[in-house]
């Protein structure tokens, strides 16, 4: 090899099918076969990357890596890259799959599925759709060390939603479940209760009233919650954030940044639709804990930020073939001892924000955006009036501040992030949280 | 390509499709990224893989890999999966008679053939012109170059293949120790014709005029939107609801409005798969129909959806040139070519008196796609005072309903730019709700 002072090379093997029912009907079956693999290679301080399709020449995409990286770093030679050492990985503890959804046929997939939207189609809803991905992903991982490490994962999960129309209004439910896990998803959680929920929600929201915005105490429920934990501080922990200057985490390892209610973590080792047993550039997964007892205690690395910042290396993954940067897997908001009777009490007036339809975040400046699905008013201690348009916005330290009960509910949900380009899929959570002041935006 | 494609076009006929359809891309991509202030490593990705659509008795199945060898065999798991799939009495048959308008500025050799050297020169260009401000830090930002052909075979005897090049550059910048602002600037061409430097310096001075933010009460007044936030907020949402598929599945809010006024009536907005040096532009759409022109708004009148193939076979129209994939791996469906937006030009912010100038919005995706109401963050937003940028404003929320912003623009700037496929001036909205 040319002299490069690390490389690295992914190879993905991956099949993947999904499945669209529309309004009761087959919209799309789709199988995808892939195969290909991601290079990296570094010298001084450059990286160069090289990604190609099908059976490449390893050997060639190699060459063609370092070529980049010796060229970049002649004409631009910039402070020297060190990586954290790391040990070959151990497989242990995989998630084993009940049902291969490969033993399953495509017929008995699309019978199910239309008999969600089925039960999606109650009286006022205009239409439904569900849709049911599987993957089955091989990862092959070997480096300049001699790390050679190899494993298999399945994923699957669906997705349910229905649409409530009245008089010129719309309004959408929706219900999904995603893991790494077979075909028993769909059984594990009541699919076609799931259905029957994501129509009901949506035939609730057309009556809702808009909200009123203002600036009042809140409690958000875990999917709420879970998503702040996940947007506003899993991404400011992100050591590649942090020494862009763009989060507001930077130097602040150690201090009191949060409530001593709260203890966030990230555990790429659970099984949950994050899960992954080693990274992808080798490295063994482990928990990291984020924020212990309102302290920051550590960002999420990968071996070049680690060896910069210290703190442990394993959360480097990527998209396919794209180049590995730092991520989350799953990350959560740990239980605290709270009951959500005792949150309403301790409110009297302000509002339930429930559900998420995503939301944005700027980590420099530390301010978020975030969409509930819906909204209860609070008033005297107890949950009145149905909102829907209902927003959360404000700055990230100060709602970690203005945390004054954390609940004992914690509940994960999976979705795909989102970063630079690339997606994976992660999951994130939260038990019901209690804010005692918080931006509400309404119509 | 074309060998290969036309035996996995014979191998999905010979395993018993009456129809079937290839979509084969390959392309180069070189890319550098900058992360604090440096450049941190150059990539080169070369991509190819392949769709296949299979139709058995008026079922449609589809399949696709990245695999030369395995593009035989996708072709049978296309026709195996339409097996599977009931027959779809809407279904009619892919485009046929291809006859295909002549469309420019899509492919400059001087991009294909570009070398790293100069990749690299026109980075550092970028990076300069984000450093020829004080106390900007370019926070990460990348730049890259790509040229891809697109081959489309059918067994209607569609044949189209379309090569294409762009370059784009994006830098993102912070500024200031204790309240820091950012800001971004973007730019994206089928030519080189981007002046990577001033792309660079647009985004520092964005951030350092947007120091020292004032804080400002809720109330209603007179927006002006950026072409940045005009794409954010509008080409999402208004596309979803011309969408014809989203009509048909009663998913619009636009379901039985063509012919109506809901807009300004000196808006006009057309859908223009041939726009010269277009983003989108195209001989075909990603099903093999030509691209064509598309009135979508006229004086404020709703005139047409979008449709592919399939959606106009339903209601037994033809296409308007409006299939979209997003990779090869997916099958298509209703997508906007380019997108652009028009109105009368004036200098929108001396004509105002009093207002807000918003640059970029963050959380579009949140909106009520049916609905069109949303609530989002503004970034980089300023006071408009006696036609001026007056006061930066540090956190903004700007709340309406994209149906009404189309009834009620009152301006455009001479500042029209295309934004990946959107092509827009600055807009101004009367009595947009915005929370401090």
């Amino acid at each position: 090899m040319k002299n490069v002072d690390f490389y690295d090379v992914r190879v993905v093997d991956a099949t993947t099918t999904s499945i669209i029912i529309d309004n009761g009907n087959v919209e799309e079956i789709s199988v995808n076969y892939t195969r290909g693999g991601g290079i990296r290679a570094l010298c001084g301080g450059s990286w160069g990357f090289t990604s190609a399709d099908g059976y490449f020449n390893e050997k060639k995409a190699l060459n063609a890596a370092s070529e980049l990286a010796i060229s970049m770093h002649s004409r631009n030679p910039k402070e020297k890259v060190e990586l954290a050492p790391v040990e070959k990985p151990v497989l242990k503890d995989l998630p084993s799959v009940k049902i291969d959804p490969r033993d399953i046929s495509i017929e008995e997939k699309v019978e199910l599925l239309k008999e969600m939207n089925k039960r999606a189609k109650l009286d006022g809803i205009s239409s439904t759709s569900t849709a049911y991905s599987e993957a089955e992903v091989k990862i092959c991982y070997t480096n300049i060390d001699g790390i050679d490490c190899e494993y298999e994962l399945i994923r699957s999960g669906f997705v349910v939603s229905a649409v409530a129309s009245e008089n010129g209004i719309y309004q959408a439910g929706r219900e999904s479940k995603f893991g790494v896990k077979g075909y028993e998803i769909f059984d594990e959680n009541d699919a076609l209760e799931l259905a029957a929920n994501a129509a009901n929600e949506a035939l609730q929201l057309i009556h809702a009233k808009p909200a009123k915005g203002g600036n009042m105490p809140v409690i958000l429920d875990q999917e709420l919650a879970g998503v702040f934990v996940h947007e506003a501080v899993g991404h400011a922990s992100e050591a590649d954030l942090v020494l862009e200057g763009s989060s507001i985490l930077d130097k602040m390892i150690g201090k009191q940044i949060a409530s001593p209610l709260i203890t966030i973590v990230d555990d790429p080792t659970l099984h949950e639709y994050g899960y992954f047993p080693f990274d992808d550039e080798g490295t063994q997964s482990q928990r990291t804990t984020i924020i212990k007892d309102g302290i920051l205690s550590s960002y999420l690395h990968s071996r070049e930020t680690s060896a910069k910042l210290g703190g442990d290396p394993g959360h480097s993954r990527c998209q396919g073939y794209s180049m590995p940067i730092v991520r989350m897997s799953n990350t959560y908001l740990d239980n605290g001892n709270s009951t959500f009777d005792e949150m309403l009490e301790e409110i009297g007036e302000g509002m339930y924000l429930i559900g998420s339809r995503g939301g944005q975040v700027n980590t420099g400046e530390g301010i978020f955006q975030f969409n509930a699905e819906k909204a209860y008013l609070i008033e005297n201690g107890e949950i009145t009036t149905l909102m829907r348009d209902v927003s959360l916005s404000g700055k990230t330290l100060e709602i970690l501040n203005n945390v004054t009960h954390v609940g004992n509910d914690l509940k994960m949900n999976s979705g795909r992030c989102g970063k630079g380009g690339q997606l994976v899929p992660v999951s994130d959570g939260s038990p019901h949280i209690c804010i005692s002041k918080a931006v509400v935006g309404g119509t | 390509m074309y060998d290969i494609s036309r035996k996995a076009l014979s191998a999905a006929l010979r395993a018993g499709a009456d129809e079937a359809e290839v979509y084969m891309v390959k392309s180069e991509v070189t890319s550098i990224d900058i992360r604090k202030g440096l450049i941190e490593g150059s990539k080169e990705n070369i991509n190819q893989g392949m769709g296949i659509r299979a139709v058995v008795n008026g079922a449609v199945g589809f399949a696709s890999t990245n695999v030369v060898m395995k593009m035989e065999e996708a072709a049978r798991t296309a026709v195996s999966s339409a097996r599977i799939r009931g027959r779809d009495p809407a279904w009619r048959s892919f485009p046929t008679d291809g006859k295909y308008p002549e469309i420019k500025g899509t492919f400059d050799p001087h991009i294909k053939d570009m070398e790293l050297d100069e990749c690299i020169e026109l980075s550092t260009n970028m990076l300069e012109g984000a450093s020829s401000l004080p106390d900007v830090l370019v926070t990460a930002g990348s730049f890259s170059r790509v040229a891809s052909r697109r081959l489309i075979l059918n067994s209607n005897g569609i044949e189209v293949e379309d090569k294409g090049t762009a370059i784009s550059g994006f830098v993102d910048v912070i500024t200031g120790q204790e309240e820091p602002t950012t800001a971004y600037e973007y730019d994206m061409s089928r030519k080189m014709d981007i002046d990577f430097f001033n792309l660079g310096k647009a985004a520092s001075e964005l951030a350092s005029m947007s120091r020292q933010g004032i804080s400002i009460e809720p109330h209603r007044t007179e927006v002006v939107l950026h072409p940045f936030a005009v794409t954010d907020l509008l080409t999402g949402i208004f596309s979803f609801a011309i969408d014809a598929d989203n009509v048909q599945k009663g998913r619009s809010s636009l379901i039985g409005r063509t012919g109506e006024m809901i807009a300004s009536e000196k808006l006009s907005i057309i859908d223009d798969g041939l726009l010269e040096g277009g983003i989108e532009t195209a001989m075909a759409d990603d099903e093999g129909v030509p691209s064509q022109t598309t009135p979508i708004i006229e004086k404020g009148i709703f005139k047409s959806y979008l449709y592919d193939n399939y959606t106009a076979g339903k209601e037994g129209i033809n296409s308007t040139g409006n299939a979209s994939r997003q990779s090869y791996s997916s099958p298509p469906s209703v997508g906007i070519r380019n997108f652009i937006i028009g109105y009368e030009k004036s200098n929108v912010i001396e004509d105002t008196d009093k207002g807000i100038y918003i640059n970029t919005v963050i959380g579009a995706h949140t909106a009520n796609y049916i609905s069109g109401d949303f609530s989002v963050e503004a970034r980089n937003a300023f006071t408009i005072e006696k036609g001026t940028l007056a006061r930066p404003i540090k956190s903004l929320m700007l709340s309406g309903n994209v149906f009404d912003i189309l009834r009620n623009i009152n301006g455009a700037g001479k500042d029209r730019r295309q934004v990946g496929g959107t092509v827009t001036p600055s807009l101004r909205i009367a009595d947009m709700s915005v929370v401090g």
